[in-house]
């Protein structure tokens, strides 16, 4: 049985084969320790890391390089972020929609007596500009808040919350994990002051690999200290970018890998990617308007959304209907809760979850076809029992 | 990348030698450099010059001003300009 793959906001699949190419390369041909001596290898795989760092700043629009800091995932990003920036007596505010890499160390710091406030989400899990502005009451310390939903797809438009955030000289850490490399993202234009993202979902690269765009380093402090191959007469941490939050060695190969699949993004353009998933969600919506039984979750169709379609089937748990899904047609869904408990209670879903369909830049029309065939199978009388 | 014997002629020819507090900082400057069409070679930083980073770029020396003034407009920290001829 062919096997059809719509799970890419957990990681994208397949990649590029220029970004397999690039880690083998890494691994044959260099050999090095990115940063730590001037012989022939290592300054290679500087220069391989360098071009990555400088192909994400092209990316998201970011003026010096430097400001782009290597993290293994986008939770390492949001740790990083968190736990740099808040201190007991700190006010925080956050959506509902968030995944548990914000809301676990929200939580966790909220223990700590960091002041957590969370603004619920619109139905539909749509996080409303208005409404999350209207919380940044004076002495906030910083926002959180995800970019685009990984159980929905909801973007939000986060340009008019970066610009009140300026305004009252809040901090704006934008989550990007779902939206990097599947929407243009300029942090200028946004008004960001930190975006996390992950290197092996829209960004095309391999496991292990993200990063932290950080606006004004003066203002955080780093997660890790150790080795960075730089002020090595030192006993204390450099202050300067990227080494002040890069310590121990870089994932080179990973890096390249994530290199390639940057420069995959670059020449066929983030806006052709974003409108041929906008393309198969339209399909997708369309497909299941017309099967009974299938209850899609998420914003208005017309909304910016991602990649990601949520449904539940009558009278199937999410969780058979995976396992069905999988067995009898191949379909490679991921279902439950998506590491995003609090979400899936604004979308009245907890704690049964849902199916959630997601796919990427090189999912074609039919297996979106096949999709919508096997849910409507799966919907038809006695189609989803065994 | 320059050939063997290219090399030696660069080490030769750019008797201008950056350093820089780290790795990341000396290899922008390569980039930088490289793009605007100037010739740059990355060495194992002169321990006798700076105790910083493993590398260090050599440069054209009679372009020092136009050298520096790129790199401070494209955010590259550096340590140290030094005239430093190559000895080999």
């Amino acid at each position: 049985m062919k096997l059809r793959y719509f799970d890419n906001a957990a990681t994208s699949w397949p990649k590029p084969s220029a970004v397999a190419d690039a880690v083998h390369r890494c691994l044959v041909r260099g050999g090095g320790n990115a940063g730590r001596s001037g012989h022939a290898k290592a300054v290679e795989a500087a220069r391989t890391v360098l071009g990555t760092r400088e192909l994400l700043a092209e990316l998201f629009r970011i003026a010096d390089p430097a400001h782009m800091v290597f993290t293994k995932n986008a939770t390492e990003a949001l740790n990083l972020a968190l736990y740099g920036l808040l201190r007991p007596g700190d006010r925080v505010v956050t959506s509902s929609m968030e995944h548990n890499s914000v809301m676990r160390p929200l939580r966790h710091l909220s223990n700590r007596g960091v002041r957590l406030e969370v603004v619920p989400a619109a139905p539909g899990g749509v996080i409303e500009p208005g409404a999350f502005c209207a919380a940044l009451a004076s002495g906030t310390r910083l926002a959180v808040v995800t970019h685009a939903s990984n159980v929905t797809g909801a973007v939000t438009d986060i340009a008019p919350i970066g610009e009140h955030c300026r305004r009252l000289g809040v901090l704006l850490l934008v989550d990007a994990a779902q939206t990097a490399g599947s929407l243009p993202i300029d942090v200028e234009v946004l008004g960001v002051d930190f975006l996390a993202f992950s290197g092996h979902k829209g960004l095309l690269g391999p496991q292990g690999t993200g990063g932290l765009y950080v606006r004004d380093e003066r203002v955080l402090e780093p997660l890790m200290r150790g080795g960075t191959g730089s002020r090595s007469d030192r006993e204390e941490q450099p202050e300067f970018l990227p080494d002040r939050y890069e310590s121990g060695t870089l994932n080179s190969p990973g890096i390249a890998g994530l290199g390639a699949g940057v420069q995959y993004l670059l020449r066929r353009g983030v806006e052709s990617v974003q409108a041929h998933e906008r393309h198969l969600l339209e399909l997708f919506l369309e497909g299941v308007a017309g099967v009974p039984g299938v209850t899609p979750y998420g914003p208005a169709p017309a909304a910016t959304c991602t990649g990601v379609l949520s449904l539940n089937l009558a009278g199937l748990s999410c969780s058979e209907a995976g396992s069905a899904l999988e067995d009898r047609f191949g379909l490679l869904t991921r279902v439950g809760l998506h590491c995003a408990p609090l979400a899936h209670r604004s979308l009245g879903t907890f704690p049964e979850g849902t199916v959630r369909f997601s796919w990427g830049p090189f999912t074609r029309e039919r297996d979106v076809r096949a999709a919508v065939r096997a849910l409507r199978e799966l919907c038809a009388p006695d189609g989803g029992r065994r | 990348m320059p050939g063997r014997a290219g090399k030696l002629e660069l080490l030769r020819e750019l008797e201008g030698v950056v350093t820089f507090f780290g790795s990341y900082h000396a290899m922008r400057a390569e980039s930088v450099l490289r793009k605007s069409g100037r010739r740059a070679l990355l060495i194992p930083g002169p321990r006798e010059i700076s105790p910083n980073c493993g590398v260090a770029l050599r440069f054209e020396f009679g372009q020092q001003e136009e050298v520096r003034e790129l790199l401070e407009r494209s955010f590259v920290q550096y340590e140290s300009f030094h005239h430093y001829p190559h000895r080999g």
